[in-house]
């Protein structure tokens, strides 16, 4: 069965992490002298008392790990890191509620960017950055992480990495996965230090831009303010932001070919890039006519219609969701097209969330193939992504992906609807934490917060969101009793 | 070290499971994407999917800044042809395995190398080595020569015939024994015994010993009823038997059985210059005629058809016929450890054994031979004592040697000494050192 030592000495190693990330938060705080501190100082004491009775229980641990054991480690990481990622907020009286503060801690780990505060502002600066930093260690994953900076996991790290990655396409940089995990982290380190640069040139606070930067990068969306990007009223943090939410959600390790090793060829030739961009284009199109002509209310000048309209679709389908406008005003056609580009989300293997356009890809090719198929009975009908064929193992995958995708989507709408929300507000909730987005329509929409979700309700939204960021398989795996029969 | 293996076949697939464990940079290619899915997806390393003789998908892996290219295809002319690409492309180092004696020979080492390859591997000479050590002493499971083979390193198997059963090693040792008990087998566990351990019936126990105290182990083990080994017979007449055929010492008469008419009349060309071999046409399957050719009388029989089944059933058949040293050869992997619990004397897996052999050359320098116990999990290793290293300065006692490692026997001057612990290692000592499984690197520190 279950290796249980290991298991603790890897989640006590974790959580030393976890105390060691909230410790630089702490830091924070007292460089820009916060009143209030003691609460990170109680969270750190409890995470590394915690984290040394499990280092305790595991030592002299088996270096053995099944298929099972790299599935329990990684969903029980993400719910343990999340439970003690909230003292901050409940110790320091900032969410007095504990599921919404799990909630506010879940949908940071999982870079979500839902939030259920009313007063941001009011946040102390250590608070407002560990949020922050939440959205970015959890943006490639908390067990990447640590594969990244720890040599704990001997053999298990690959079963590990199975169970973390997303997208169907998991390529190695490196025969090593922690080399392979330093490389990605060094990408994504540089993209934020360049993103934070950028910003502040703008004119935004070193605090700011170094918040909004870790968001950013991460797909997150938390931002340091109430109203989000809007608050700053600069075109040039709105393009700044458009630019790196679009590159952090392109396959990270095309990235790196890209830049490191100079393999043009494999940026432009890439398939699920193209259609990425497709999408957004196509997407932007038309919520710019609809902001443009005389469908909406005052019509925008040229030029906003385009920065508008490309920040929202940008910030929805990388499932990062900043607002600078409030797209609930906006004609109702467009609502069909954000609903569906924060659907699809991204490409796989970058921080952001959703279906992943990769998957899209094969769909449709998939679908296409069909239409042949009753033609041409006999033909064999291939899908190529980037000139590979699909094996029929990764296909069927995918469709029961797709089902389990959709179905689970179906299912919390319907209890959303049972919970008092209205049906599109239902609807909104459900693909918002599933795709790791954030804002949703009506009452839901980037202009309000989560706040009056009832209790039921937010922790329904918690586990959809680890759901999601999870690619839902890893952890819904753990609720089949198939996986706890002694083999 | 960056590590590119051509060929996920059995070879590769084993050989990258050692060296990935080692935490070098595994690059595994070949052309068959469910071979590799099977295996990227449970170890680190990097599966590459491409045709491993194509000179695009070599560059496309990397190979111009590879280390080491292991060409390990079943194909020889592919795998020649691949490590020419690589050592072409830059490559520093490449081995390939081949089926043909011919290339192994001294004159045309040079000419390989000239064409970029730099190392040659034969699994079928390999194997008929390992037979026919196992053979030579029938008593015997596993035999392993040190250096110039004065100090020698034997397996054998414990009835309750022996004379040192029950016994803690302390209690024996007080009669100041020429031999020294380097690990016990006991089930699915390796010991590495201490003073306390005693040994029990069952266990498999490696000895090191000098080569003229080993009637004296014989005797101490309750063995003296095993005949020594003068009459072989063989089934199936592979590649495998006409090596052995012609390694056996010549007071050794051997007989092989081959299906194939065609193929033993082949046989007796390749074994002209050997009279004391006989090719007898039949099924090596068929008792009667096992017993037509004198099977009781033979010492020793080896099974080496394609087929393990019939390997492992021909062996039972033979010690049920009174042969007393079985040897069967076992392609599958999985078989292997039923194929011992079954009790056949010795078990000869030609993968292993070239997987085995290349790992043992990728190892440092430092280790002048080394012998993986896949029965046992442990290695046993040959160091040669460089100066002023950490060994030298202390008593062995008071070494502090990692738990799961003894220190053997010693060759000084050419004649080989067990070593206690009040035993002084000096400079240029060849050191035998036995461990458990992937120790070795942490022992070498010691020879530096």
């Amino acid at each position: 069965m279950i290796n249980k030592k290991l298991f603790f000495k890897i989640m006590g190693s974790l959580l030393f992490i976890e105390a060691g990330l909230l410790l630089l938060s702490l830091i924070v705080g007292l460089l820009y002298h916060d009143e209030e501190y003691m609460s990170f100082v109680y969270s750190i004491l409890t995470a590394a008392g915690i984290a040394s009775i499990m280092k305790f229980y595991g030592r002299n641990a088996e270096n053995r790990m099944s298929r099972h054991d790299g599935y329990i480690v990684v969903s029980v990481a993400w719910v343990l890191f999340s439970l003690i990622g909230m003292l901050p907020y409940l110790l320091s009286g900032y969410i007095t509620n504990v599921s919404m503060a799990f909630f506010e801690t879940m949908s940071g780990f999982t870079s979500t960017g839902a939030t259920i505060l009313d007063n941001i502002e009011e946040g102390t600066h250590a608070l407002l950055f560990w949020r922050s930093m939440t959205q970015w260690i959890g943006g490639l994953g908390i067990v990447f992480f640590t594969i990244a900076i720890l040599p704990i996991f001997g053999l298990g790290e690959v079963k590990l990495f199975a169970a973390e990655a997303t997208g169907p396409a998991r390529s190695k940089l490196h025969p090593r996965i922690s080399t392979t995990a330093k490389r990605i982290w060094a990408v994504y380190i540089g993209l934020t230090l360049s993103c934070a640069g950028f910003l502040m040139l703008g004119g935004v606070s070193l605090y700011d831009s170094l918040c909004h930067a870790m968001t950013c990068t991460a797909t997150g969306g938390f931002s340091t303010y109430q109203d989000s990007v809007a608050h700053f009223h600069s075109t040039y943090v709105e393009y700044v932001l458009t630019i790196f939410m679009f590159v952090s959600s392109i396959n990270f390790s095309l990235i790196y070919f890209g830049i490191f090793q100079k393999h043009f060829k494999r940026f432009i030739t890439d398939t699920e890039l193209k259609w990425f961009i497709c999408i957004i284009l196509g997407a932007t199109g038309i919520c710019m006519y609809c902001l443009y002509s005389d469908h909406y209310q005052e019509p925008l000048s040229f030029e906003e219609s385009f920065r508008q309209a490309i920040f929202q679709v940008v910030s929805l389908i990388t499932t990062t969701g900043y607002a600078s406008a409030d797209y609930c005003l906006w004609p109702h056609i467009t609502w069909s097209v954000l609903c569906a580009v924060m659907f699809m989300g991204s490409c796989a293997g970058s921080t952001a969330g959703g279906f992943k356009i990769i998957r899209v890809v094969m769909l449709t090719k998939n679908a296409y193939n069909e239409f042949k198929h009753i033609l041409h009975p006999n033909a064999v009908l291939p899908i190529r992504v980037n000139n590979f064929v699909i094996s029929n193992s990764v296909k069927s995958t995918l469709l029961a992906f797709f089902f389990i995708y959709f179905a689970t989507t179906m299912v919390a709408t319907i209890i959303y609807t049972f919970m008092g929300l209205s049906f599109s507000e239902a609807i909104g909730v459900s693909l918002s934490c599933i795709s790791n987005v954030g804002p949703s329509f009506g009452r839901f929409g980037p202009a309000f917060s989560w706040s009056h979700l009832s209790d039921a309700a937010t922790w329904l939204s918690s586990f959809l969101m680890l759901l999601g960021r999870l690619e839902i398989f890893s952890v819904l795996i753990m609720l089949t009793p198939h996986f706890w029969r002694r083999r | 070290m960056k590590i590119v293996i051509a060929g996920a076949g059995a070879v590769g697939t084993h050989l990258a499971l050692l060296l990935s464990k080692e935490k070098q940079d595994i690059i595994l290619m070949d052309e068959d994407d469910v071979k590799l899915d099977k295996i990227g997806s449970n170890f680190d390393l990097m599966p590459w999917h491409d045709s491993p003789s194509s000179i695009q998908a070599q560059k496309n892996a990397g190979v111009a800044t590879a280390d080491l290219f292991i060409a390990v295809t079943p194909d020889e002319a592919r795998n020649m042809t691949c490590c020419m690409i690589a050592s072409n492309l830059g490559c520093k180092k490449t081995v390939a395995r081949i089926d043909n004696f011919e290339y192994m020979t001294d004159k045309n080492r040079e000419f390989f190398r000239q064409m970029g390859i730099d190392s040659l591997i034969y699994p079928e000479m390999l194997a008929a080595k390992e037979i026919v050590d196992a053979v030579r002493m029938s008593w015997i499971r596993q035999w392993w020569e040190v250096g110039s083979g004065d100090l020698v390193m034997i397996g054998v198997k414990m009835r309750n015939t022996a004379k040192i059963l029950n016994t803690p090693l302390k209690e024996l040792g007080a009669q100041k024994l020429p031999y020294h008990v380097v690990a016990i087998k006991r089930g699915d566990e390796t010991i590495i015994p201490n003073g306390f351990d005693s040994i029990l019936p069952l266990d498999l126990v490696y000895f090191m010993s000098n080569r003229k105290h080993i009637p004296f182990i014989r005797q101490e083990c309750g063995k003296e009823e095993y005949p020594d080994v003068k009459n072989v017979m063989i089934i199936g007449g592979s590649r495998i038997a006409v090596r052995t055929a012609k390694t056996v010492p010549d007071y050794m008469r051997v007989t092989i059985i081959e299906q194939d008419e065609a193929r033993c009349n082949r046989l007796t060309e390749l074994l002209i210059d050997h009279p004391n071999v006989m090719v007898v046409h039949g099924d090596g399957r068929d008792m009667n005629m096992l017993e037509e050719e004198h099977i009781r009388t033979k010492e020793a029989f080896v099974a080496l058809t394609d087929n393990a089944e019939t390997n492992i059933l021909a062996c039972l058949a033979a010690k049920g016929m009174g042969v007393s040293k079985t040897v069967a050869l076992v392609e599958n992997i999985d078989y292997i450890k039923m194929a011992e619990s079954m009790d056949i004397g010795t078990i000869i897996n030609k993968k292993t054994i070239a997987a085995g052999c290349i790992y043992q050359r990728l190892l440092d320098a430092d280790v002048d031979n080394m012998k993986s116990l896949d029965m046992a999990k442990a290695d046993v290793a040959e160091f040669t004592v460089n100066h002023n290293a950490k060994i030298t300065r202390k008593l062995v006692k008071d070494l502090g040697l990692p738990k799961g490692v003894t220190i053997g026997g010693l060759v000084r001057k050419g004649t080989g000494m067990l070593v206690n612990g009040m035993t002084q290692i000096e400079e240029g000592d060849h050191v035998v050192v036995f461990c458990l499984s992937g120790m070795i690197k942490k022992i070498e520190k010691y020879f530096g």
